[in-house]
């Protein structure tokens, strides 16, 4: 019964891969008073659809380990249902429907964890149903403007008009991306989340931010371009929107650098990872949208392969903290394998797409001539080596600091295979940066009548400004990689191998087994005494936040003692309204 | 003397102020005693000045009762009788309710030994 | 003999069966009954409905009118007979199924119950101001001995003040009735609305806000509703969601239905309902933030959804009028099924407090999971039911240009999702350790699960029944030809 269960679980899964490959026309469904729902699959949905197909059933796989949590199950599905609802969704009432289907399973989900603390759970759910509501606002006032419900593009919005809906739906989908001021709930709710689930937060269900952030431009096509004038070679309201991706790219990557703990580093940079995404969505050009693409793309495959690595080290040592960690690459090695491959896509190098996804983004903005933001966003991406060596260095070298640690054995299998999955198909990417312009990124661009970029042949990534060779690439990486590999094994016979790993000693002593020592632990602490980063890193908007909360509360208290249990004080309060309104009355009309 | 009082505006003016009176009164009591009984006792004189409002005002001098007998054969010169029936009906009515709090009320005092309106804090915000 | 399916046995049913409550315990009746009358009534309804729609059923008794009393059956308030009926079934079969106090299970809860359910049903279904009064009390007085039936301290406050309160509304009420009988000579409404117009102004502003705070205290709208948290935390949470679920349903309806039928032009009328039922909805709902005893935080959530339907119906347009009657029926199902899932959480754990149910999903998973779900309804969250109304609600608003109250619905809802989430978080708390102190009658689940079924197929398929919500926001509406239904053609 219970194998069947979870056989029918995992079928469900790959209910987005079935749907893709399955789906031709369009459903329609009744809802009230003339509302219907259309359900079509555009070229745009069909990206971010398959980047949930590739998600979905990888991290259903961890979710399915002995002993299954069956509510968390059940929730995945609603979940997963409610995401292909919203990218199927051909009207503006199915797609809130299936966002805030999307929103609620995901906090419930999230509770499903031990560690999720009242205050993330709430600054989970409030930010996302702040973000539904703005987008039911920006609904309803697109409504009012056309009379239906249909997502199409709006005929000739005013300024006003147009300014009201981009403000709404804009908001709303920065809150779900996580843009800088509105991130506050993704550290810790992607840190306290079930590991597994962590995974597809941040990998699917923060692309749907994404895609309406695509879709947007999509409802005024001129306007856009128009209202704002164009600054340098781009638009100049993207403009804006591309600042807000570039510095929350550049903070919270310093952020992720002084990160003590794996989850929320991988949060961090999941943060910063969608930055780059807005920044790309900002510039707007055909190439900048491809960008924007590839980056999802990557994103996704890299985020899900490492929160899955993470979760599978969380599960066998218990331990989160970079402190506690230390040597496991003997004891995992394909987890070990699993995060390299993964922080060498995360950080953008060649030879894996990162690095062709990056480049596309850097050549729009190039091609803008936004370059002030082009250097913003180098800075950014380059930081980001700081915190991707700690991710493998932290957990997989140096010394074992607990005990959990010390006696690690490798993942099981659930969490190996998506791991082997996704370094194949980052690899498989990486070898042919054109498969994914041709297969995936180029219709959809043709869908949004922009110029496709075009690619030769699938190992070759061709753009205006150059391009690369991705096997070529990946053959000289591969040698390299070869050559100082057979080096290494060749010399090291040679080098006095370390006894232990406490066989060092620095100023006359020698450590013991107790002392703790731990390269990774202490990084970025020195972060904060250099002066703007350290500036950057003090900053916060919890206490904004916690404020607001408790301005709310403190509301609560006073209007509460309206309704003090006095029985005289209601009647008094009646007689004086109904006194007052004749009084009032009296005094305007004359009685 | 007293003929005046058949006027009936003076006289209606008069039942005005005289139930209005007593509208105030019970709503004075309402408000200010904190004897449960008191209060129960204050929204009975309410009601009843709106009875009184009610009958008073709903028939003028010189109307006759509407009951027909004792020759009377037709409706002519009596009062209006669906007020005095509903008046009834309500007189019904809020006796039943008096009655419901007075037994409440009773009952509360024998529980908590407290009559005092202001004294029920049980209920509350916590 | 025949007994003719007419609208008075709406009333005459439940009111003949509780007089004769005595017989029914001798034969031991009592359980069976209390739970056939709303269900028989149910039925009723559903075979009247064919032939509501296609005209309003009248029935007039004793003389023709206007004079005379006289029920009306219209697809506005049929949806309201059917909702009380329903909400009637399901919470006396609670009571049966999950073997409830026996203070709820005697003879007196029987007729109290039964009386309610006639009083709102003759409060909804009168043609007659007078007949209204009169049944406002009888809801009225049954609604005060159930809310003080347990007898302890605090059932007792509870039952005091809601009497207090209570009759103080009646009174005005009282008045405003007198005052219209006085102006106008009539009591029947069609009749007084064809002559209120000629009621001087000053005269006609006295009587509606007489009516107003007279109505307004019992429909729960603000700055006449600090009793309801007393009450519905002195009661037992069963009669708290009848309370909320059917008694202020009833009172909400009747303050609309005169409205629109006496006012000419309901537009002023309308925008200060709209008003108050604002500052009820978020007054109420901010100060939901900070209670801690799930009674009473269902209490004010249960205002803040009196004010979002008085907000819709206070505009009086037909997509928001019938999106503001759906949304009643849903709150409705939403709010009896909250109250049913604290019935049992109080049951279990003694206690209704937030601090004393961490934890309560582990021990009592269905009872939460049908919270999460009230919870997720109730905030309007698809694709449960109260997502479907309130999406007619907002979309009637857009489509008329006006959005300060779509700002304010939205507004609302983020403050709600604040305090039910936190509950949600508390009721799933993986620290908690708590053990069940009373087991609980599996059966007791079968109303919630009705309810809840209903929730979520009113959410996935509300093109169901929407028609009948137009129907009943069309007769509500139209005044004229509420007028000429009762007076003929001519007036």
């Amino acid at each position: 019964m219970s194998a069947m269960l979870r056989l029918l679980f995992f079928v469900v899964s790959l209910s987005p891969t079935l749907l893709l490959v399955t789906w031709d026309g369009s459903l329609s469904w009744a809802l009230i008073d003339g509302i219907r729902l259309h359900l079509t699959l555009t070229p745009l949905a069909g990206f971010f659809l398959t980047l949930l197909a590739l998600a979905a059933p990888l991290v259903a796989l961890p979710m399915l380990r002995r002993p299954c949590d069956w509510p968390s199950l059940v929730l995945y599905v609603l979940l997963l249902l409610g995401m292909q609802l919203l990218l199927l969704a051909g009207d503006f009432v199915s797609f809130f429907v299936g966002w805030e289907v999307m929103t609620w399973s995901s906090y419930l989900l999230l509770l499903r964890s031990s560690r999720a603390d009242m205050e993330t759970s709430q600054s989970f759910i409030l930010f996302n149903l702040a973000s539904a509501f703005l987008l039911l606002a920006g609904i309803l006032v697109f409504f009012s403007l056309t009379g239906d419900f249909a997502i199409r593009s709006l005929a000739e919005p005013s300024l006003p008009q147009a300014l009201t809906l981009l403000a709404l739906f804009g908001l709303a989908f920065l809150i779900k991306v996580g843009t800088l001021p509105l991130h506050i709930w993704i550290p810790s709710s992607y840190d306290q989340a079930p590991d597994a689930f962590s995974a597809f937060l941040s990998g699917s269900v923060s692309k749907m931010g994404v895609y309406g952030l695509i879709l947007l431009p999509t409802l005024f096509p001129d306007a856009l371009a128009s209202f704002a004038g164009r600054f340098l070679n781009g638009p100049a309201f993207g403009y804006l929107l591309a600042w807000v991706g570039v510095i929350t790219s550049v903070v919270a990557t310093f952020k992720a650098i002084s990160q003590e703990d794996m989850k929320r580093l991988l949060a961090y940079s999941s943060i910063a990872q969608v930055g780059y995404i807005t920044t790309a969505v900002g510039v707007g050009s055909s190439l900048a949208i491809a960008g924007a693409l590839y980056l999802a793309l990557v994103h996704t495959l890299v985020k899900v392969l490492l929160f899955i690595s993470v979760a599978g080290i969380v599960l066998q040592t218990g331990q989160r903290q970079f402190k506690d960690l230390g040597r496991l690459i003997e004891r995992m090695p394909i987890s070990f394998f699993g995060v390299l491959i993964g922080i060498i896509g995360l950080a953008g190098m060649p030879p894996l797409p990162g690095f062709a996804a990056k480049y596309l983004v850097f050549v729009s903005l190039v091609d803008a001539r936004w370059l002030l933001l082009l250097a913003a966003m180098i800075l950014a991406s380059t930081a980001a080596f700081i915190y991707c060596y700690k991710l493998i260095y932290a957990p997989f070298l140096g010394h074992a600091n607990s005990p959990g640690a010390k006696e690690a054995r490798e993942a099981p299998w659930p969490y190996l295979v998506p791991q082997v999955i996704l370094m194949g198909l980052l690899v498989l990417f990486g070898l042919f940066p054109g498969l994914a312009i041709d297969v995936l990124i180029d219709p959809v661009l043709v869908g949004l009548q922009m110029a496709p970029i075009g690619a030769e042949s699938w190992a070759k990534l061709t753009t205006v400004y150059g391009g690369y060779d991705g096997v070529v690439l990946m053959l000289v990486f591969g040698i390299a990689f070869v050559l100082v590999t057979g080096l290494f094994l060749l010399l090291r016979g040679r080098m006095r191998r370390a006894g232990s790993p406490y066989d060092l000693s620095f100023a006359g002593e020698v450590p013991t087994a107790d002392t703790p020592l731990h390269y990774g632990a202490g990084m970025g602490r020195e972060l904060r005494r250099i002066p703007l980063v350290g500036w950057i890193l003090r900053q916060g908007t919890r206490g904004f936040y916690l404020g607001l909360a408790g301005q709310m509360r403190a509301a609560a208290a006073l209007l509460g003692n309206l309704y003090v249990g006095r029985p005289q004080a209601w009647i008094l309060i009646a007689v004086v309204v109904l006194a007052a309104s004749l009084a009032a009355r009296a005094m305007m009309g004359g009685l | 003397m007293l003929a005046f009082l058949d006027d009936p505006k003076i006289l209606h003016g008069i039942y005005v102020l005289g139930t209005l009176t007593l509208f105030f009164i019970g709503l004075y009591g309402l408000l200010a005693k904190r004897h449960l009984l008191k209060v129960l006792i204050s929204i009975a004189v309410m009601e009843l000045s709106v009875y009184l409002l009610f009958v008073g005002l709903a028939t003028s001098p010189g109307e006759t009762a509407p009951i027909l007998s004792d020759g009377l054969t037709e409706f002519a010169g009596m009062a209006d009788p669906v007020p005095q029936a509903l008046t009834l009906t309500a007189i019904v009515i809020g006796l039943a309710v008096l009655a419901l709090g007075v037994s409440l009320a009773v009952q509360y005092h024998r529980l908590t030994g407290k009559a005092d309106i202001a004294r029920m804090t049980e209920l509350k915000e916590l | 003999m025949t007994l003719p399916l007419t609208p008075v046995w709406f009333v005459a049913l439940p009111l003949l069966l509780a007089f004769a409550s005595p017989l029914w315990v001798r034969y031991r009746l009592l359980m069976p009954l209390l739970v056939g009358t709303p269900a028989l009534l149910l039925l009723l309804a559903f075979v009247l409905l064919p032939e509501v729609r296609t005209g309003p059923l009248l029935e007039t008794i004793v003389i023709a009118p206007p004079l005379g009393i006289h029920l009306q059956l219209d697809s506005a308030s049929w949806i309201l007979v059917a909702l009380i009926s329903l909400a009637g079934l399901l919470a006396t079969a609670f009571i049966w199924l999950s073997d409830a106090e026996p203070y709820l299970r005697d003879r007196r809860a029987f007729v109290f119950l039964l009386l309610l359910i006639a009083g709102c049903n003759g409060m909804v279904l009168t043609g007659d101001l007078f007949n209204l009064y009169v049944f406002l009390e009888i809801a009225g007085v049954s609604a005060y001995a159930l809310s003080a039936l347990r007898r302890d301290a605090s059932a007792l406050e509870a039952g005091l003040k809601y009497l207090i309160i209570g009759s103080v509304a009646a009174v005005f009420f009282l008045f405003s009735v007198v005052l219209i009988y006085l102006q106008t000579g009539q009591l029947n409404m069609a009749a007084v609305a064809a002559r209120f117009g000629g009621i001087p102004a000053p005269m006609q502003l006295l009587i509606g806000l007489l009516m107003l705070v007279g109505l307004g205290i019992k429909a729960e709208l603000f700055p006449f509703n600090f009793w309801v948290p007393d009450v519905y935390q002195g009661s037992h949470p069963v009669l708290a969601g009848l309370f909320s679920g059917l008694l202020v349903k009833a009172f909400l309806f009747v303050l609309f239905h005169l409205v629109f039928l006496l006012l000419a032009d309901p537009q002023v009328a309308g925008l200060w309902l709209m008003g108050l039922g604002a500052t009820t909805m978020l007054i109420a709902e901010v100060v939901a933030l900070r209670q801690e005893d799930m009674r009473r935080m269902l209490a004010y959530s249960s205002l803040g959804q009196i004010g979002l339907i008085t907000l819709a119906l206070g505009f009086g347009m037909q997509a928001t009028t019938a999106g503001g009657l759906f949304h009643m029926v849903n709150h409705t199902l939403v709010k009896l099924l909250l109250f049913l899932t604290a019935a049992v959480l109080l049951r279990s754990f003694v206690s209704a407090r937030l601090a004393d149910l961490a934890g309560a999903g582990r021990a009592r998973p269905l009872a939460a999971a049908l919270f999460v779900l009230g919870a997720l309804a109730v905030m309007g969250l698809p694709p449960l039911s109260g997502f479907a109304s309130k999406l007619w609600i907002l979309k009637g608003f857009a489509e008329a240009g006006v959005f300060w109250p779509v700002a304010l619905i939205l507004l609302a809802a983020l403050i709600e999702a604040g305090y039910y989430f936190r509950w949600i978080k508390v009721l799933y708390d993986p620290n908690g350790d708590l053990k069940a102190a009373a087991p609980v009658e599996r059966m007791a689940y079968v109303p919630m699960g009705v309810a809840a079924g209903l929730i979520i197929l009113l959410g996935v398929a509300p093109f169901l029944v929407d028609d009948l919500f137009i129907e009943g926001a069309q007769t509500l509406l139209d005044r004229g030809a509420a007028l000429s239904a009762v007076l003929g053609a001519g007036s």
